[in-house]
């Protein structure tokens, strides 16, 4: 049983297909990095699973049940953009929120709220976007949840927040919390995250361990004396992604075993072959660029 | 402890390799000695702001490897039973790795096997005294 469980996940709008077909979990003491362009699905995957939203088909499990108001128990949701009590300050913001939740640890907001050096007496609509930001991120985190989404998370804090930001997951998920977390800094996911999933139009097009894509995924290299080859059987081969051939440079984007893919082309005999690594950000880039070929997530 | 460890996550190369590394290699120079303790997955996790399965994936790794050992509720300790030789068999696995890429680039820029063998004697000079030689 996974913490969190999405299974064949379609949200139309109208004629607009939102989310196509999206299986996705997340196991507890894991966190999923999940990454896209505007408009590929995040939000409102989240919003499906936060039952803010009714999927069209699918189905949605978080601790093997259905999203009940008891779930909300444990699994806090940090939005992009937080709906708050604009007119209370901070200290009674958290007090609401004590009053509302039976898990709200006073103490751990009391820490948290001074990590991000929020002033209990400030009102709410007084605050910046990212004291605002910060403001969500404690009352999710003080009521200590075994599940939590989070759209965007350091959105508009400072380089130091977003450190303080990584730490709070970091600390969730060792403590066997589930973390779901959407963001455009690359480097925020290849911190905290252990997997990624990345949409595109709404769908599923790359799902893996970070460590495990970045041994795997690779760019074999070749130059040539003259012209580099046509590799046609390579181009249909399942270890490749992709291949680019550019006057004497062949490049072909592999999903596995670029060592056995790089002796084929040393067969070839070009000048030199190399095998080079690719950072999460080129992985991420290749899967929802135009030209990437579906398939094998 | 981040003085002991540093990985970098931008870079290609898996962070769970990255950190066996680290480690094997502050135990095969000795910087950390047979029965010393690892911190806990969770505050090394919480001192690099890496992922906690990243890090118990690598000491899982260098359990197998025999050059960690852990008890559970005590923690994770450089073994006392010859981590160091198994930590630099490990290193000289890299640093084949590392000549063998040498070569191969040397090979691919065309220069031939006499001038790279020189070139590594003039290497192994540079590092490796003539008088230091005598004692390994």
């Amino acid at each position: 049983m996974n913490a969190i469980d999405i299974a064949h996940l379609t949200k139309r709008y109208g004629a607009q297909l939102a989310v196509d077909d999206l299986s996705l979990d997340v196991s507890a003491g894991s966190v999923c990095g999940l990454l896209g362009p505007n408009g590929a699905g995040k939000s409102t995957t989240f919003k499906c699973l936060l039952a803010l939203a009714q999927p069209t088909s699918g189905t949605i499990a978080v601790d093997g049940a259905a999203v009940t108001p008891k779930t909300f128990e444990y699994l806090a949701y940090v939005p992009e953009l937080s709906a708050l009590y604009e007119n209370f300050t901070v200290g009674q913001h958290l007090e609401v929120t004590r009053r509302s939740f039976r898990t709200f640890d006073p103490a751990r907001a009391a820490e948290l709220a001074a990590t991000f050096k929020l002033d209990s007496k400030k009102r709410i609509g007084k605050l910046s976007k990212g004291q605002r930001t910060a403001v969500a991120l404690v009352l999710a985190f003080a009521i200590r949840p075994r599940v939590l989404v989070l759209d965007e998370p350091a959105s508009g804090l400072d380089p130091i927040f977003q450190r303080a930001v990584l730490d709070l997951i970091i600390d969730a998920a060792a403590g066997g919390a589930a973390v779901l977390f959407s963001s455009h800094q690359i480097g925020q996911v290849e911190r905290a995250a252990d997997s990624i999933a990345v949409l595109r139009g709404g769908r599923l097009v790359l799902r893996g361990d970070i460590d495990t894509l970045k041994g795997d995924e690779k760019v074999v290299e070749a130059i040539f004396s003259s012209d580099a080859p046509s590799v046609n059987g390579l181009a249909s081969d399942a270890r490749v992604r992709r291949v680019e051939r550019n006057g004497r440079i062949l490049r072909l984007h592999v999903r596995s075993d670029a060592d056995g893919v790089a002796r084929e082309i040393q067969a070839l005999d070009p000048r030199t072959v190399d095998v080079l690594d690719l950072t999460l950000e080129d992985i991420f880039l290749g899967a929802v660029s135009d030209d990437a070929v579906s398939g094998g997530a | 402890m981040s003085a002991l460890f540093t990985v970098d996550p931008r870079s290609g190369v898996p962070l769970y390799l990255q950190l066996i590394e680290q480690v094997k290699r502050a135990v095969a120079l000795g910087t950390m000695a047979p029965g010393e303790q690892l911190p806990t997955v969770k505050a090394l996790a919480l001192d690099l702001t890496i992922n906690p399965n990243t890090v118990a994936r690598a000491y899982r790794e260098l359990e197998r490897d025999r050059v960690i050992e852990t008890s559970p509720g005590r923690g994770s300790f450089v073994r006392t039973d010859g981590a160091p030789t198994e930590a630099r068999r490990a290193g000289t696995d890299v640093a084949e790795g590392v000549l063998d890429a040498a070569v191969r680039e040397a090979r691919a820029l065309g220069i031939d096997a006499a001038v790279v063998t020189t070139l590594f004697e003039r290497a192994l000079a540079r590092w490796f005294p003539p008088e230091e030689r005598d004692s390994t």
